[in-house]
């Protein structure tokens, strides 16, 4: 029997996503300072309207939720559902009033797309919008990799019982710390303190190329921004390929390779452990991988002579695969090259790297290196048991902070969410091919969305059906919260509807 | 129009060979065939007295056909020039925009498009104005050799262009507080006070 849920149930459910809305408004502080420094009013009132709006919703519902009980894992799944909707329509409010998107779709495609790191947009224009309009991108994109809930537990919450499960909810799950509001500000001071050094390097950088001091600051951010949080957004339309630059390149990798790493790994190496980074099954199944892709799309690029020489190519190769790998969807190649320069052999090798992505409780997206290791460890296990003795206990061994036993129920769970997104992969390409795109085509921009990787091979655009932008803004969010949250909550609208 | 000025182009061609009528007829219906399977194709025909213009969107679709040619290319000046010793790096945009933004008024017709340009740098110094929010920038033509993957620059595609001339100059562009967005701002503040009354009011003693 399904139960209700009681209105004690959407009173929690009510009060925390309030907090978090409110929370969430708040960020819009951050445009609207940029809109007053660089005298952008008309923009300065759009946000305004934005944070006044969240700040009416957030309160509101808060009012409305009064003094509600405990938080519980059913309601905290919920929570995180209901907030990142709300954030997303809120969120796209100054978007849909600065005029630069064709329907109040494409602004909750591009807000959904900056909360998930996603990176794809359909903002028209984009060499001529305003500082606060481009700041905004980047502010969604930066906490919606952190994720709005780890920034609500890190400024809004204190130790409240359930925390836990609106930190796991939001798809990330190792502790740092015993206390899960600690574990949250260490993922925000470990992405502070990348912020600090990674902007200054790419400034210093944006300087030597050749930019004037106040637009190389702003780039210096913004990409930082969009890197660390595999993002893929960037402040120009020509992407990272406006630098023309190998240093930029290298620094931009560096980056968004870090920002594609476990928090628990990055708190590891805080502390010490250097090591970890060559023995974590994520860096090795990553490293393997990559190699392998890279490998793949050279051999492809090479046979069809696109590039002249062999250090073009592997810089053009290296740098789109491992931005495809870590789910960042930076590119410095045109969209279209992809299709029309680089061909079936390397799309397919950008669309694995994809589909694989990178580490779990990071930034990226995809399926995880570390299901990719577990599931292969796995299977060799089953091999050496068929070929083995009967009577043997076999064991396999991986590292993941510490040396652990592969067993069931962990490989059970690893391969259960990869059918899944390989599911959800084939039915978004699907649903390009029915509204008439080629194969390849509608497969790369489906696996780009649903991994929240953001590579274009150029079908996503504005003309784009208006099924196809809803079918992978939500793949983009199924993705980002590797489905549970967002199963429970339409588990939850169906308990209502049906449950006694 | 360019389609026109081709087959004029064409048959001027035939006659100054003293080719037959039915012979320029047929080369002419060749032209056409040629210009719907590669497309572009006729403007770059050999012996052009002037390099053919050519879109972003046209080089970027058939960049294997164009690689190498030489080009004329015009769009709108954006960002600022990136002045690397003797070169300068451009970027023109040649999309609706070039010739009216968003903020300027302009429909949403899509994203931008356009293509990274190497010039000399004492050339880039004749471009005033640079693309953005607050201005449009200045419509600029160059021409050059237009490169699919340039080995010399990291295997980017690019236009290496030696000339460069100034269409029409930038625009100011000023965007004003609409009434409009007024009225939702009052609104707004006015749901928001309402909100924060009933959340003060709903608070534990």
């Amino acid at each position: 029997m399904i139960v209700r849920p009681s209105l004690q149930d959407h009173r929690i459910v009510a009060t925390y996503s309030g907090r978090i809305i409110a929370g969430f408004g708040l960020l819009m502080a951050i445009p609207i300072l940029t809109a007053a420094v660089f005298s952008e009013w008309a923009h300065l009132v759009r946000f305004a309207i934005g944070l006044l709006v969240c700040l009416a919703v957030g309160l509101g519902l808060q009012a409305a939720g009064g003094r509600s009980g405990g938080l519980r894992k059913r309601h905290a799944l919920i929570v995180v559902s209901v907030s990142w909707l709300l954030a997303t329509a809120l969120g796209a409010i100054p978007f849909w009033l600065s005029g630069h998107f064709g329907s109040f779709l494409d602004c909750i495609f591009d807000v959904m797309s900056g909360l998930t790191t996603t990176g794809l947009y359909l903002l028209q224009d984009l060499d001529h919008i305003p500082n606060s309009l481009n700041m905004w991108r980047f502010v969604l994109t930066f906490v919606g990799g952190q994720g709005i809930v780890v920034l609500a537990l890190t400024f809004l919450f204190r130790g409240t019982s359930g925390t836990f499960h609106l930190y796991a909810g939001e798809g990330k799950e190792e502790r740092l710390l015993p206390n899960v509001v600690n574990t949250a500000r260490i993922i925000w001071l470990v992405s502070l303190v990348w912020l600090v050094i990674g902007t200054t390097i790419l400034v210093a950088c944006a300087l030597a190329l050749g930019q004037e001091p106040v637009r190389a600051i702003l780039h210096g951010l913004w990409v930082f921004m969009g890197a660390f949080s595999t993002g893929g957004f960037a402040p120009q339309s020509y992407n990272t390929f406006w630098y023309h630059s190998l240093l930029f390149e290298i620094v931009c990798v560096m980056i968004f390779f870090a920002g594609s790493l476990n928090f628990a790994l990055h708190w590891l190496i805080w502390r010490g452990d250097r090591r970890e980074i060559l023995r974590n099954i994520e860096t090795r199944s990553f490293a393997l991988t990559l190699t392998v892709l890279v490998t793949v799309a050279s051999f492809g690029l090479a046979r069809s002579g696109v590039y002249p020489d062999q250090i073009s190519l592997f810089r053009k190769v290296f740098y789109q695969l491992i931005s495809g790998h870590t789910t960042t969807g930076f590119g410095t190649v045109a969209s279209r090259a992809l299709v029309t320069q680089w061909g079936p052999v390397a799309m397919l090798a950008i669309i694995g790297a994809m589909i694989i992505g990178a580490s779990s409780c990071s930034t990226a997206g995809g399926i995880k290196g570390f299901r990719m290791g577990v599931i292969t460890k796995a299977f060799l296990l089953n091999i050496k048991g068929l070929l083995g003795p009967e009577s043997a206990a076999l064991t396999m061994r991986y590292h993941h902070g510490r040396d652990r036993l592969i067993d069931d129920d962990t490989a059970r769970l690893a391969l259960m969410v990869t059918v899944t997104f390989l599911t959800m992969h084939a039915l978004v390409t699907f649903v390009g091919v029915l509204n008439g795109y080629p194969l390849l085509e509608a497969m790369f921009e489906g696996v780009s969305a649903a991994s929240n990787t953001g590579l274009s091979c150029g079908v996503i655009s504005p003309a784009m059906p208006w099924v196809m932008k809803l079918i992978l803004t939500g793949a983009m969010w199924l993705g980002r919260f590797e489905f549970f949250a967002a199963f429970a909550f339409v588990g939850w609208i169906w308990s209502v509807i049906i449950g006694r | 129009m360019r389609l026109t000025a081709s087959i004029a182009h064409f048959r001027l061609r035939a006659e100054s060979a003293r080719l037959p009528a039915r012979t320029g007829v047929y080369l002419c219906a060749m032209a056409l065939l040629g210009l719907l399977l590669v497309p572009g194709v006729a403007l770059a025909a050999p012996g052009s007295a002037t390099p053919p213009t050519v879109s972003s969107a046209r080089l970027i679709e058939t960049p294997g056909f164009w690689d190498g040619k030489d080009i004329t290319f015009t769009g709108e000046a954006i960002g600022e020039a990136m002045i690397r010793g003797d070169i300068a790096w451009l970027h023109l945009n040649d999309d609706p925009y070039a010739y009216r933004t968003i903020p300027e008024g302009s429909d949403t017709e899509g994203y931008n498009a356009g293509l990274a340009i190497v010039v000399p740098a004492h050339l880039a110094e004749r471009i005033g104005a640079y693309g953005s929010y607050r201005v449009r920038g200045d419509l600029v033509t160059v021409s050059g050799v237009f490169r699919a993957a340039d080995p010399a620059h990291g295997g980017d595609m690019l236009i290496q262009a030696d000339a460069l001339q100034i269409v029409a100059p930038g625009k100011i562009i000023t965007e004003k507080v609409s009434p409009r967005d007024i009225r939702l701002l009052w609104l707004s503040a006015a749901a928001a006070l309402m909100a924060l009354f009933a959340f003060w009011r709903s608070r534990p003693e």
